[in-house]
């Protein structure tokens, strides 16, 4: 079966190296208003949003992002 | 003359074929024959009413620290289990530099809830490398063990404090490419990781900084070996695991490994969670793709005090902060100061439907013994208080040492979790051995297997059952020569009743390194178990001093193909 016959599920992306809320808005949703755009990321990512931030003085500061999250693009799909 | 021969029993012999009535014969390590055997043995057991069955494989374990100062793995072994997989969720104790050994006990201690007394006290750090390690676990080996190497550890090895912070670069990739083909070569069966597993500062472990092309570098190296891939996901939820196991099934077809992820729980709060992610696993296997989900026998039951952090607090941030970082005498200063307490009532309201129906294990004060076994509802009620005030309060008087209780806390549909048990794409393990001995048993899993859903349920042969822990899991795992009862093969093997084999009772055991103790369940029904054609424990003559266990699949030059085939990241 190819992957293009998979059922649909929830679209998601796997960060890219430095990713931000505000780079994961203009990469995946680019027609939409940075600040709605990243509003809509974060409440379809509460795993990722309501993570603590990072330890005082990481790399990744206050990005609480990690380089192996899960980040859902859209909205949890409706019961079939 | 056979070394040893089986008489009379019911073979069940791992393929799932029906159980047929033979004589099994070994000789050294190795099944000589399987039929009549008209030849003496040196040494015969009769098993006459009993099942023989190839021993159980264990696929998900925590047994890094207890193989030190425990070869038997007690006591997995005398439930029939004669193959563990230590090293699982990023975790492993080798390779690992000197500086960064507290470090590491840190994340066993929080992760996987092993008390940091007992490594004190019962390990001497006389490795480093993966090979050292395997060294060192190899002397007294009474079970076999199939280590993982845990991503979070080769990240340190390579990275140090650069871990637990950012990506790796492509030279540090390289390197930590080579580090794991050492851990191969030493006899690694595949390498472990983790997307949702904290350090001992709250902090994400070291994996979880990895990016996706990490992952895919580490899946190129195993696929030259044609090694598994074992992670955590998210499984808290469906959205989240059904991402993980797309992103696994994609790593499968391109690198040609098998890959498996654990847990899968039955969750009450959210019935429709696992046959979603089933489907999904149906559709992928559809594919070609090998994603395993592990999923457990046993319901989910948490012991716990007050003296050591539990998962069963995780999110209630102020419980936890308390137990995770307070000493005994902060905690119950924490405990008896009014606006702390406050503060704590109020957190813990949350889950003000549950404390009731927790019940009272264990104090040490005389005047609180009629107390134990009943419920802290009861209790409440008898003190004219609240539940809340009754944990409190008893673990105060207790000074911590008061132990609770909550039972049946999910994965505890008989209906769901038997369909998925029989599914023919679950892998049944996950049992966590070694791991969480302050909050449950990880011990008896097999046992429950056979008593619940193949006796009171009927809801799977018994030739399906020990299918499902033996040959399955030895042919996912490439294992070889193990978990069936053939002419060749080694000689793991269990005796069994199939009428009384079961999982004992829930039981509090001092003999962990430090004076500490554990959540243990004896095994019930199983006669022998024998590893490598040797005889490791008998009911009634308990472990033998003689050991035959084996690192599986055992160093690369014994077990490795010639020709290497290399699929580049």
């Amino acid at each position: 079966m190819p992957a293009a016959e998979l059922s649909t599920v929830r679209k998601s992306i796997l960060p890219q190296n430095g990713d931000t809320w505000q780079s994961i808005a203009a990469r995946m949703l680019p027609g939409v208003a940075e600040p709605e755009a990243v509003s809509k990321l974060q409440s379809w990512n509460l795993h990722v949003f309501m993570r603590a931030s990072g330890a005082a003085g990481s790399v990744r500061g206050n990005n609480p992002i990690l380089p192996s999250d899960v980040i859902f693009v859209e909205p949890p799909l409706a019961k079939a | 003359m056979y070394d040893l021969v089986i008489r009379n029993g019911r073979v069940v012999d791992g393929s799932g074929m029906p159980a047929y009535n033979a004589d099994i014969a070994l000789s050294g390590n190795r099944i000589a024959k399987i039929g009549r055997i008209s030849e003496k043995g040196r040494k015969e057991i009769d098993a006459e009413g009993k099942v023989v069955s190839p021993g159980f494989i264990d696929p998900h374990t925590h047994f890094d620290a207890q193989l030190l100062w425990d070869g038997y793995a007690k006591p997995a072994l005398s439930h029939g289990v004669t193959t563990i997989v230590p090293g699982n969720c990023s975790l492993s104790l080798a390779p690992l530099r000197a500086e960064y050994r507290t470090k590491l006990v840190g994340m066993f201690n929080q992760i996987e809830e092993m008390p940091l007394k007992a490594f004190k006290e019962g390990v001497v750090w006389d490795w480093e490398t993966f090979s050292e390690y395997i060294t060192r676990i190899r002397k007294g080996l009474a079970i076999n063990v199939a280590p993982l190497v845990g991503h979070s550890v080769i990240r340190l090895w390579v990275m140090g404090e650069a871990a637990m912070e950012r990506t790796a670069t492509p030279e540090e990739i390289t390197a930590m490419q080579g580090v794991l083909r050492e851990c191969l070569d030493a006899g690694a069966i595949g390498l472990s990781t983790s997307y949702v597993d904290m350090d001992e500062k709250l902090q994400p472990v070291p994996s979880r900084y990895a990016d996706a092309s990490e992952i895919e570098a580490f899946a190129s190296v195993l696929s030259e070996y044609g090694r598994i891939l074992q992670i955590v996901p998210e499984f808290y939820d469906a959205d989240l695991t059904i991402a993980r196991l797309d992103q696994l099934a994609e790593i499968s077809l391109k690198y040609g490994i098998p890959t498996t992820f654990s847990p899968l729980f039955v969750n009450a709060d959210n019935v429709d969670a696992v046959d979603r992610v089933m489907r999904r696993v149906d559709e992928q296997f559809a594919r070609g793709a090998r994603v395993w989900p592990q999923v457990q026998t046993r319901p989910i039951d948490i012991s716990f005090c007050f003296a050591v952090p539990s998962l069963l607090f995780i999110r209630l941030p102020g419980w936890y902060r308390i137990m995770r970082f307070g000493t005994p005498d902060q905690i119950v200063a924490a405990f008896k100061d009014p606006a702390t307490r406050e503060k704590l009532v109020a957190e813990s309201a949350v889950y003000n439907a549950l404390w009731p129906n927790l019940r009272l294990r264990l104090v040490q004060t005389e005047a609180n013994q009629k107390y134990v076994g009943m419920t802290v509802g009861e209790i409440a009620a008898a003190r004219g208080t609240t539940p809340i005030d009754v944990m409190i309060d008893l673990s105060i008087e207790e000074h911590l040492d008061a132990h609770f209780l909550a039972a049946d806390m999910g994965h505890n549909s008989d209906e769901r979790v038997g369909a998925l048990l029989k599914h023919p794409r679950v892998h049944i393990g996950a049992s966590d051995g070694g791991a969480h001995i302050l909050s449950f048993s990880t011990y008896g899993d097999t046992g429950f297997l056979f008593a619940h859903y193949v006796r009171e349920l009927n809801a799977m042969s018994i030739e399906s059952a020990v299918k499902k822990i033996t040959s399955e899991t030895a042919s996912i795992w490439g294992i070889p020569d193990r978990g069936l009862l053939q002419q060749g093969y080694i000689a793991d093997i269990v005796i069994f009743d199939p009428q009384t084999i079961n999982r004992g009772e829930e039981k509090y055991v001092q003999d962990v390194p430090g004076d500490g103790s554990r959540y243990i369940r004896d095994a019930m029904g199983v006669d022998t178990v024998i590893v490598g054609g040797g005889v490791a424990w008998t009911a009634v003559a308990g472990y033998n001093a003689e050991t035959r266990g084996e690192i599986l699949p055992g160093e690369v030059q014994k077990t490795r193909p010639k020709t290497r085939q290399k699929v580049r990241a």
